[in-house]
């Protein structure tokens, strides 16, 4: 009777804790999430105290009962919290202990957490291979996208300092790797938005329109990507004023006013919200 | 319903700006002023509108600009290219990568505040100005906005100030008219006050 009550205490006390962990991971990813909302909608200060609370709760997972996704969620907190070295010794521990079956996209976040936190130190190198891994395997469309936009700025920001021949062959592999992209999901705005940028640095500016012109309406993340994408083909616009036949110009000029007039631009060259 | 009603209405949110950011009169235009110009759009999403702001200071998106767009950008503004005509002739891209991302998020993506934040430098085309006041200015206005924005209760007053005056006609004023009766109201005995941050 003793041991079968003891034999009972013990189940009941594994099943109280497995709950209790199972809590504790449940509620960091929740609050992480909350935290993310917040951040969207500007709310900085909750945002901050979302990921604490989202840290504290993925630490206690951690000691608790330590898994690939509770460091992973903790990376994921220290990350948006500026605790970079915290953010890349979790996410090492994450790939030590190794993510199962169907903890892929685990994996894949945790890949591109330590990717920002790695850039974040000024390891830009190691940031972009991991990058480069991401956009070659992921599947996990948030993880690709955020790879996609910090690879090509990163790469960009960096093109100046290139002479012309690397400077091609670079704009051209980004341009492969964005194809690529494209290729499986042609709906997303972002990769077209990126694609006209690199064919604007390789002065392709008709097809720089035309991306923008895709990203433009596929629809963007953001407002200041929006309207920089405007801003993006009102500058092919007048580029390609001086650059193309006349016969050719005016057959684009028609083209683009009938877009500008489909946008509600007050002209050709002014978008909506310019001059509010 | 005339130019007094609104003015009569923003008076009231200057009010309001005074209970919630008490002694941070210098905060006072940008946010009442791009209350209006959201509230004549007729998007009242406030809070995201009016913060948008933090995010266009994001250095990704104009430290990757190619020479030739940052080029255009100064030459397709007229008061910019005058300032930096001696740069644009000298093709110093030097000189205007620097000055860059200060400008483009308010001339380039013309944020309203930042429009608002800067109008006396702009007013003055003093654009030198803002590039070298622009990353401590923000982020004073950053952290000087943070107490008022995480409560919901100054957003929703904002709200109510920014339909009121649109329901007023707001649309029917120009856009300096609007600017100056707030400026008018921002420097009124009662609330006498900077209209630029103290240790700016």
């Amino acid at each position: 009777m003793k041991r079968r009550f003891f034999r009972a205490a013990v189940l009941a006390l594994a099943f109280a804790l497995s709950v209790s962990c199972l809590a504790h991971l449940r509620r960091a990813k929740q609050y992480y999430a909350e935290g993310q909302d917040h951040a969207r909608a500007f709310r900085a200060d909750r945002a901050v105290a979302s990921w604490k609370k989202a840290l504290d709760e993925a630490d206690r997972e951690c000691l608790r009962k330590p898994s690939a996704q509770a460091f992973t969620v903790k990376g994921l907190a220290e990350t948006n919290l500026g605790r970079w070295r915290e953010a890349e010794a979790s996410f090492l521990k994450a790939f030590s202990l190794g993510f199962g079956p169907g903890e892929a996209w685990a994996s894949d976040a945790a890949l591109a957490g330590l990717a920002s936190s790695f850039e974040e130190l000024g390891l830009e190198a190691p940031a972009l291979r991991i990058y480069a891994q991401l956009l070659d395997k992921s599947a996990f469309k948030p993880a690709l996208m955020a790879a996609a936009e910090k690879r090509t700025n990163l790469i960009l920001a960096r093109i100046t300092d290139l002479d012309p021949g690397e400077k091609a062959r670079t704009l051209a592999g980004l341009n492969k790797t964005l194809d690529k992209l494209l290729d499986r999901d042609f709906a997303c705005g972002l990769y077209h938005y990126l694609h006209a940028q690199v064919d604007g640095h390789l002065g392709d500016l008709r097809r720089s329109y035309e991306e923008a012109v895709m990203a433009g309406e596929l629809g963007l993340p953001s407002e200041k990507i929006l309207r920089d994408n405007d801003n993006q083909l009102v500058y092919c616009y007048f580029k390609l004023k001086d650059a193309l036949l006349p016969a050719e110009w005016d057959a684009f000029a028609a083209a683009h006013a009938s877009w500008a007039k489909k946008w509600g631009w007050r002209d050709d060259r002014t978008p909506a919200w310019k001059k509010e | 319903m005339g130019k007094k009603d609104i003015e009569a209405a923003l008076g009231r949110g200057v009010d309001i700006l005074n209970e919630f950011l008490p002694l941070k009169s210098w905060l006072f235009f940008p946010i009442l002023y791009s209350a209006c110009v959201w509230a004549v759009r007729r998007v009242f999403d406030f809070r995201a509108r009016i913060l948008a702001w933090q995010v266009w200071l994001d250095p990704d998106i104009v430290r990757t600009k190619p020479d030739e767009f940052v080029l255009n950008f100064f030459c397709g503004d007229e008061a910019l290219g005058r300032e930096y005509a001696d740069e644009i002739a000298r093709r110093d891209i030097r000189v205007l990568r620097t000055a860059f991302p200060a400008l483009y998020p308010i001339f380039g993506l013309e944020d309203a505040f930042l429009k608002a934040l800067f109008r006396p430098e702009i007013e003055s085309a003093d654009y030198r100005a803002i590039v070298i006041e622009f990353a401590s200015r923000t982020a004073k206005a950053r952290d000087d906005i943070r107490p008022a924005a995480g409560d919901p209760e100054f957003w929703k007053a904002l709200e109510l100030i920014g339909m009121e005056a649109a329901s007023l006609g707001l649309h029917l004023l120009k856009d300096a008219e609007v600017q100056n009766i707030i400026v008018a109201l921002v420097k009124k005995p009662a609330g006498a006050a900077p209209a630029m941050p103290p240790d700016a």
